[in-house]
This record gives structure tokens, C-alpha cells and sequence, in this order.
């Protein structure tokens, strides 16, 4: 089910999100615009990717980021020269982490262990059972003392977090705001 | 596309990853799940970022490694330091104590600049559910290089070496292609470390040993614990023999020679590790042989019976230069340097 672009954009695209969060961090006001715009230029570079795939894939990342940036500016008519300035990739390129950090395990697993320590209490031993333990959700469920749709529930909350910290970097409690689902937690307390 | 819509489809897609992680899974699920990811493209790209991070998630069992109680270790547990703990991702002393005796060690700068390791993350597993973690490791000529394991083990790579470590829930498997590495095995009775050498495996719980493979010889020494020795995968042309700590067994086409030694002898073998060369009583065509596996300038012994001549002393590998000033003092040998080669024979 996975085409060569689904693998190319997980390979070659996300791996730079954390560099471009930044990026985009110098025109939005706060983290969560900066993920609405990430989205957005995600399903740019994909579509765009159609055709062929893009030979230098962090450069076609930056500069579809810059276009949609540029976009955005004459849309709210703000013109000004001095921002744009700063959006230009070419920085970004030369001073920002590549994915060598990606290669090799040890890092890896930091910052695995890292994005898993993220996770609330409950969603991180659930995590845990499913991935480590590798029981079903079902077994999961019954180990727990839960119903499988919580177990489902905390499944679906720890993959965005790790996801959010995994490709994002981002570790902050507001970020995470969004995904939490307080109702769940407390409507199938043990 | 404004805030909501971006989490709501992020949900989603979780929601649709989740309730298919959980199963059971129908045809029709598959199609509905297409239609969706058809349906935008913004769906498709959250899909696809949610799932390689839960892909990426499988390799806790790496982190998992030795952990026996059904919870998970307590936050900050892979920070821990590593004199309680054997942390799988910060480095460890790089020698046991009793090495510092010795009072030469490998500068830190030195096994930094060597540390010419191309470890690819082989890390997007598409379908093998067991293997949670790959990495290649090399080293180029000259280089000797300490690097941690997923597990907690460690690997020393000599002079112009390969390996390929492929981690998973149940096994650790090293695929030795060349040269030479020690192994400073974590304990793990669950998950046995293997290491593959052409025709040989050498299977330890956790043990400290090195594995050297040669175009025609493979050498295997043991100095902490005991490993066994068998005949590689599939091949059953091979007596299976255990190896206490203190041997050194030698196998090549014609069959397999073991010795044993007292452990402090067998722990020069494997100095190289601290940038020496230890020899006693070795025929100056061994040593030659050993000096060029770790320089690019090669020793040639011209005639035999400079190749014949018996020596012992500890050298630097990087120093080649030293060792052949020192045997043109000491022996009846005269060198000449010829560019990268430097030839030996009787005056």
C-alpha cells in the first residue's frame, strides 16, 4: 500500500520537519500556525511530487515553504520586504541539522526514548503493552481493565505525540493541548 | 486550511491507524480508509506522518531490551547514568578499569576522528515486525572505532573493518563481512547475540570476545564468559565447541584449532583497541602482517629470512615507522621505502 512517493515523502520530506517548524517560526505568530502552514506545504510537496519526485527534496521542501509564505503575504496585502529577507532557504540549508542525526542508533533511540517519555501516564503504559509487550489491543484492554476503544483512544493520542515530537522536535505541554482528550482519561478511570 | 480542520484531520487519520492497529481489519475497512485518503490530499499526508512515527515506534523493543516487569521503566530511565545502568545510548567507559594499568589509552581525539562510521538507518521497516533495529558500521584503514548497540552491548571495530547489526525482540544478530571487532556483550538470556562470520557463528549471552575475519581464516577469541562456536546457519559440516574465557581458536579451510590461554594473554590480542600491538615470540612476517592491516603503507618482506626472525615488544599500529627504525637497530634488517611500501630484507 505504501508507492514510492508515500516512502519518499516519509524519507526524504519529514525528516527535515523540526527544520522547518523553525523556519517557519520566523512569519507565524505562534507553534500551532506554523503546523496549519507545515500541513499545508506537506500536501504541496506531495502533490507536486506527483510527476516526478524532486531531486533535492530539503531545497523543493524550503523553497515550496517560501512560495506558500509569499502567498500568504500578498493575500493579507502586508507587503514587506524586510521578512523576506529572512525566508530565505538558503540559511536554513547551511545552518540547519540534516538527517545524519536520523542515521545511526543510538540517536535514534534517544530520541525515541525521548518522544515516548512525552506521553501521558496512561497512553505511555499502553504504548508500552502494544508495542513493546506486543500484546493486542484487545489484550491490552483486558490486561488493563479498560474497554479496547480506550486502549484505541490512547493508541490513536500516543501516535500524534510521537509523532509531534518524533518529526517536530516538539515537546512543549501547549503543543500537545490539542490532542489531549481529557473526557477519555477520566471516563474510563480504574 | 485553519487550525481545526488540521487537527481534526490528524484525528482522523489517527482514529483510522489505531482502529486498524486493533483489528479486526475487513476488505471493506481497506476500501473506506482509501476512499478517505483519496479524498484529500491533506488526508493522505497526515496518514502517511502519523504512520512512519508509529512505524518508528516498534523500535522500543530495542529500548525494551532486558526490561522483565509488565510496566514501563519510570520516565527518564534511558538517561540514567550510565554506572547504574547500562544506558543503550550513552557512551560507556570505553575500557574495563583494569585497562588503565596499561597507562596508554586511545585519545579521545583519535577515536572521535576514527569514528568513520557510516551507520545508515535501515530503520523504515515496511514488514519484518521482529526487526526493530539495523546498523552498518565501518571503519576505514588506520581507524579503530567504539560504538554503542541498540541493546546495550558494545562494538570495537579494528583497523578496516564491516559489520552489519540487525537488533530484534528475540535476537541480536552481528553479520561480520570483514575484519575485526570486539564485543562487549549486555546480558540478555532472552535474546542470545550471534554473530555471523562466513562459515562460523558465534553465539554469547553476554561475554566479552572478538571475532576476526579474514579472507581465509576467522579467529575468535574470548576473554569474559563463554561463547559457543558452531557451524554458520544451515551447515552442519562443523563441530559445535564451547569456548571459556582465555581461548583463541583459529579456523581455516582445512579445520578448527583451539588453544587456551590464561586470560591476560588472551586480553593482548586484543589491544589493538588501545592503539597496540603486542608480540611475544612472533615471526616478523605475523607481525608485518598485523602492522599493515591498520596502515596504508604496507610492510614487504623480501626475503624469507628476515620473514623468519622472532620478535616480541608492544607497538603502536600508527607508528610504522618506529617499528621498522626499531628492527633496523635491533635486527639484521635493512628497510627501503619505496612510496607507500616499505621493503625489508638482509643486508
Amino acid at each position: 500500500m505504501q508507492c514510492a512517493r508515500d516512502t519518499w515523502f516519509v524519507e526524504e520530506i519529514l525528516v527535515h520537519e523540526e527544520a522547518l517548524l523553525r523556519f517557519l517560526g520566523r512569519a507565524c505568530a505562534d507553534r500551532e500556525e506554523a503546523h496549519d502552514l507545515r500541513q499545508d506545504i506537506y500536501a504541496r510537496v506531495y502533490e507536486a511530487a506527483a510527476t516526478a519526485l524532486p531531486a533535492r527534496p530539503k531545497a523543493f521542501l524550503f523553497a515550496t515553504a517560501r512560495n506558500l509564505l509569499a502567498d500568504r503575504a500578498r493575500r493579507a496585502k502586508v507587503v514587506s520586504i524586510e521578512p523576506m529577507g529572512d525566508f530565505e532557504p538558503s540559511h536554513v540549508l547551511i545552518d540547519d541539522v540534516s538527517p545524519e542525526r536520523w542515521c545511526g542508533g543510538r540517536q535514534t533511540l534517544r530520541r525515541l526514548a525521548e518522544a515516548f517519555d512525552q506521553l501521558p501516564d496512561r497512553c505511555r503504559e499502553v504504548v508500552w503493552l502494544r508495542r513493546v509487550e506486543e500484546l493486542s489491543q484487545k489484550d491490552v484492554a483486558a490486561r488493563l481493565g479498560v474497554t479496547e476503544k480506550t486502549v484505541e483512544k490512547h493508541i490513536a493520542k500516543g501516535m500524534r505525540l510521537l509523532a509531534q515530537y518524533w518529526f517536530g522536535g516538539d515537546a512543549s505541554a501547549g503543543s500537545c493541548a490539542d490532542v489531549l482528550e481529557p473526557s477519555d482519561e477520566r471516563k474510563h478511570a480504574d | 486550511m485553519n487550525a481545526s480542520t488540521r487537527t481534526e484531520i490528524e484525528a482522523l487519520a489517527a482514529q483510522w491507524l489505531a482502529r486498524r492497529d486493533g483489528g479486526p481489519w475487513s476488505a471493506d475497512d481497506d476500501q473506506a480508509l482509501d476512499a478517505w485518503l483519496a479524498a484529500d490530499v491533506a488526508h493522505r499526508v497526515a496518514f502517511l506522518r502519523l504512520e512512519a512515527a508509529w512505524r518508528q515506534s516498534e523500535r522500543l523493543q530495542a529500548l525494551g531490551a532486558g526490561w522483565k516487569q509488565a510496566k514501563p521503566p519510570p520516565r527518564g530511565h534511558w538517561q540514567a547514568a550510565p554506572a547504574t545502568r547500562r544506558d543503550p545510548m550513552s557512551p560507556a567507559p570505553a575500557h574495563p578499569p583494569a585497562k588503565a594499568a596499561h597507562g596508554f589509552r586511545l585519545r579521545p581525539a583519535l577515536a572521535v576522528a576514527s569514528l568513520l562510521l557510516c551507520a545508515a538507518l535501515v530503520g523504515w521497516h515496511w514488514q519484518a515486525r521482529v526487526q526493530v533495529d539495523s546498523m552498518h558500521l565501518s571503519t576505514s584503514i588506520g581507524n579503530v572505532a567504539t560504538e554503542l548497540l541498540g541493546d546495550g552491548s558494545q562494538a570495537t571495530l579494528a583497523s578496516n573493518s564491516a559489520l552489519e547489526v540487525h537488533l530484534s525482540r528475540r535476537e541480536r544478530r552481528v553479520e561480520l563481512h570483514h575484519g575485526e571487532a570486539i564485543f562487549d556483550v549486555a546480558k540478555d538470556a532472552g535474546r542470545p547475540f550471534v554473530v555471523d562470520a562466513g562459515t562460523r557463528q558465534i553465539v554469547a549471552v553476554g561475554t566479552r570476545f572478538s571475532v576476526r575475519r579474514d579472507a581465509d581464516e576467522l579467529r575468535v577469541v574470548v576473554t569474559e564468559g563463554t561463547v559457543q562456536l558452531q557451524a554458520a546457519d544451515g551447515r552442519s559440516d562443523a563441530p559445535s565447541s564451547l569456548l571459556p574465557a582465555g581461548s583463541v581458536a583459529r579456523i581455516d579451510g582445512s579445520g578448527e584449532l583451539l588453544r587456551s590461554m590464561a586470560v591476560a594473554e588472551a586480553e593482548r590480542l586484543l589491544e589493538w583497541r588501545d592503539g597496540l600491538l603486542v608480540f611475544k615470540d612472533t615471526s616478523l612476517r605475523d607481525a608485518a602482517a598485523e602492522f599493515n592491516r591498520y596502515n596504508v603503507r604496507q610492510i614487504v618482506i623480501v626475503d624469507a629470512a628476515v620473514g623468519a626472525l622472532r620478535i616480541g615488544g608492544r607497538f603502536r599500529w600508527d607508528n610504522v615507522d618506529a617499528f621498522v627504525r626499531l628492527l633496523e637497530l635491533g635486527f639484521p634488517v635493512q628497510a627501503e621505502v619505496q612510496g607507500e611500501r616499505i621493503l625489508l630484507r638482509t643486508p
